[in-house]
């Protein structure tokens, strides 16, 4: 377990993942008709990337611990730090998630203004001031971009079932 | 004819509508450009849901001109406040930072104007003559060989990454997989969708893109969440007035600079996967080695800004002609042009010019009269882009992922794409945090496709496998992918095992083979001519090996001429 760095679990994920992938292949239909069935190509590419999997999780294992790739300054080792290291990056995910569930009930003007409004405020901090900045940027930057695509692009952008 | 087509399209790209796209495009480019964080890449792909609705002139010409505003706008924020816009501007700052503080500030941006309309201009000559010229090359080109030239960007893409190139090769193979979930296109088969509806449709390439590129991106640039919360950069209210008749004198003392550093950006653009960030180095390198004053060079000299603003800006057009002339994208950003052309329904191929030579012809003129559109909005929105770097990067991120949301939605008005955007974002940062490329996921994903389709035409004429051996251009992307695959390890053993001293040698005996065969089948002159040079240079460099008694030491002196 020594030798075991975090390219060999990714190398160990991928195998996995090319193993999942190579059984779904079996379930892809082979019609009568046509020389390349449609198989062939994405069992190729699958070829491919378990070999290259393979070196690299021999790569990997023979690196050992000093080997590993790059890793960030402070990365945490416990649940906790690691959810404090990756703060950000995380309400940006949960913020887009709850965007898309909104979606449909909310329309994208009134959800697009809420998601940059929550998001800059998630990422940037609350008080007054920044409260009415941010608003403001949501209202305008989302309001415009909805504008241009609906007037001036003719694009139909979702809208909210909530209110009709 | 060619005049008809070039009247043609003066007509689309001179319209009102698109001169006022165009100029948006310019600025948004500039602007973009200029703040650090902020790719040339992510911008033009951000511009892609806006040129859904155009006709496909019109939406080339605006991502062009993002493309080359893009390009230029690194060069303010680098020289002015020495925090390069974008990667392809690190060598500007070296000089042009310090030229800046010793006074000068409107010399450094003059020269760094000048330089970049000047490169532009070169590499769109080379565009205009060169990409026409390569196209007929590319006519001879079969299923078998198209197959393999995909083979082979993607192998060179993936050997950038240098000791990581598994994991850039991976990264491709990724890609390729991508494009395989859904319905196949040559016979209309599911592939991949476990059952579902959702995948039954495939993913979206754009979301796919968009996901990779810009969101990711995104998630990285706040991950630090006290830099996130803090301006660009606090230098705002620098004033400094472009010295243009200064800059002019300078740059024609010392035009060989711009030659020589535009030839280099462009044929690092016409290289796969080589772009801006690599071109601005190597062309201030080479500037160095040739100047009579290389002590000079960091302390505020003027080719030192020249070199790389030249090279930089005039990779695009290298990039451009591979990507009209063969199908196949120089960079990530070219990747992406491709994708806009796709999406309009024109499929790139050494066919474009001859079958679409009015959109040809309208993407070189919108080129040109970006690079002019540059050269007036940079002397006249210089303080725009300097404040526009004391923007704080959450804001910027919170915005971007909005514009991301709105406009991946507006392509297709599907919902599967805005998830698509999402996991595909997260795929990316993942990626980025393990050390995996996406640059060849990117082409792999726009190239997928192509690739299939060209082994089921291959397969389809005949189902003889020696044919992608025996075919001079297959087998030539066989053997150039081959070895540009071990490249990496070649430069790490460079002077160290002696296996280094056969790579350069066995890799010009070995391109001989097709080259010869070429000669041959088509009764070329210039290709027998150019398999000959290439042999005796292998031959040359074996026999240099040979008088050095195969040591190492003897090998060192001439690394860098190889």
């Amino acid at each position: 377990m020594e030798r075991f760095n975090r390219d060999v679990y990714v190398a160990i994920f991928l195998l996995l993942f090319s193993g999942v992938m190579f059984w779904a292949s079996f379930d892809i239909r082979q019609p009568d008709y046509g020389v390349l069935p449609p198989s062939t190509w994405p069992r190729v590419i699958l070829g491919a990337f378990t070999a290259l999997t393979f070196i690299y999780l021999v790569q990997s294992v023979k690196a050992g611990q000093d080997g590993a790739s790059r890793k960030l300054a402070n990365e945490p080792t416990t649940v906790m730090g690691w959810v404090r290291y990756w703060h950000n990056p995380i309400i940006c995910f949960i913020c887009f998630f709850g965007f898309l569930l909104l979606l449909p009930y909310l329309g994208m003007l009134i959800d697009g203004v809420l998601f940059v409004f929550a998001l800059l405020t998630m990422l940037g901090g609350f008080d007054a001031r920044k409260a009415a900045i941010h608003g403001a940027i949501a209202l305008i930057t989302v309001g415009s971009m909805w504008s241009l695509f609906t007037y001036g692009l003719n694009v139909i952008l979702p809208e909210a079932q909530l209110f009709q | 004819m060619i005049m008809d087509n070039v009247i043609a399209a003066f007509g689309h790209i001179l319209h009102i509508k698109t001169i006022i796209l165009m100029l948006v495009g310019v600025a948004g480019g500039l602007i973009a450009g200029a703040i650090p964080g902020f790719t040339i890449a992510m911008a033009v792909v951000l511009t892609l849901p806006f040129t859904f609705s155009m006709p496909p002139e019109q939406g080339l010409a605006t991502m062009v001109s993002v493309l080359v505003g893009g390009l230029s706008g690194g060069l303010m924020a680098g020289i002015l406040t020495g925090i390069p816009g974008t990667p392809s501007s690190v060598a500007t700052t070296f000089d042009g930072f310090p030229m800046a503080r010793k006074g000068q500030p409107g010399l450094a941006l003059g020269l760094g104007v000048w330089s970049s309309f000047f490169g532009g201009m070169i590499s769109a000559v080379l565009l205009v003559t060169l990409a026409p010229q390569l196209a007929r090359v590319g006519l001879e080109f079969q299923p078998w060989d198209y197959f393999m030239l995909v083979m082979f960007a993607l192998t060179i893409t993936a050997s950038l990454a240098g000791r990581h190139i598994v994991k850039g090769l991976i990264a491709g193979a990724l890609g390729l997989l991508v494009r395989t979930v859904g319905e196949d296109e040559a016979v209309g088969m599911a592939r991949f969708d476990f059952g579902t509806e959702t995948l039954l449709q495939g993913f979206d390439f754009i979301a796919v893109l968009i996901g990779l590129f810009a969101f990711s991106q995104l998630l990285n640039d706040v991950r630090d969440r006290d830099a996130a919360r803090t301006s660009l950069s606090e230098k705002g209210a620098i004033k400094a007035k472009i010295e243009h008749l200064a800059a002019i004198k300078v740059i024609a003392k010392h035009w060989v600079v711009i030659i020589r550093s535009s030839l280099i950006g462009v044929f690092t653009g016409i290289l796969p996967g080589a772009g801006g960030s690599v071109a601005n180095i190597l062309a201030y390198d080479q500037a160095k080695k040739a100047s009579k004053n290389p002590e000079k060079f960091g302390t505020g000299t003027p080719e030192g800004i020249m070199a790389p603003e030249s090279s930089n800006n005039a990779v695009e057009g290298g990039a451009l002609i591979t990507m009209m002339a063969l199908g196949i994208p120089g960079d990530v950003t070219a990747a992406v042009m491709l994708g806009a052309l796709l999406m309009h329904d024109v499929v790139p191929s050494p066919t474009f010019i001859a079958e679409k030579p009015v959109l040809a012809y309208s993407i070189f003129i919108a080129f040109f009269l970006a690079t002019f559109f540059m050269l007036a909005l940079q002397s006249g929105m210089l303080r725009v882009f300097v404040l526009v770097t004391r923007v704080r990067m959450y804001m910027l991120a919170a915005v971007i992922l909005g514009f991301c949301g709105i406009g991946v939605l507006a392509l297709n008005n599907v919902d599967l794409d805005l998830w698509t955007l999402l996991w595909f974002g997260v795929l990316g940062f993942v990626m980025r945090h393990f050390g995996f490329p996406l640059a060849p996921m990117i082409l792999g994903v726009v190239l997928g496709n192509i690739a299939e389709l060209n082994l089921a035409r291959a397969m389809a004429i005949s189902t003889d496998l020696t044919l992608f051996l025996t075919r001079p251009w297959s087998l030539f992307f066989l053997i150039v992918g081959l070895f540009s695959a071990v490249f990496p390890w070649f430069q790490m053993a460079r002077g160290k095992a002696k296996w280094a001293l056969w790579y350069m040698p066995m890799a010009c005996f070995a391109v001989t083979v097709p080259l010869g065969m070429m000669a041959v089948q088509n009764n070329s002159i210039s290709r027998g001519v150019i398999a000959l040079i290439v042999l005796a240079f292998g031959l040359q460099t074996l026999w240099k090996r040979h008088q050095g008694g195969w040591k190492l030491e003897a090998y060192e002196g001439r690394a860098i001429g190889e």
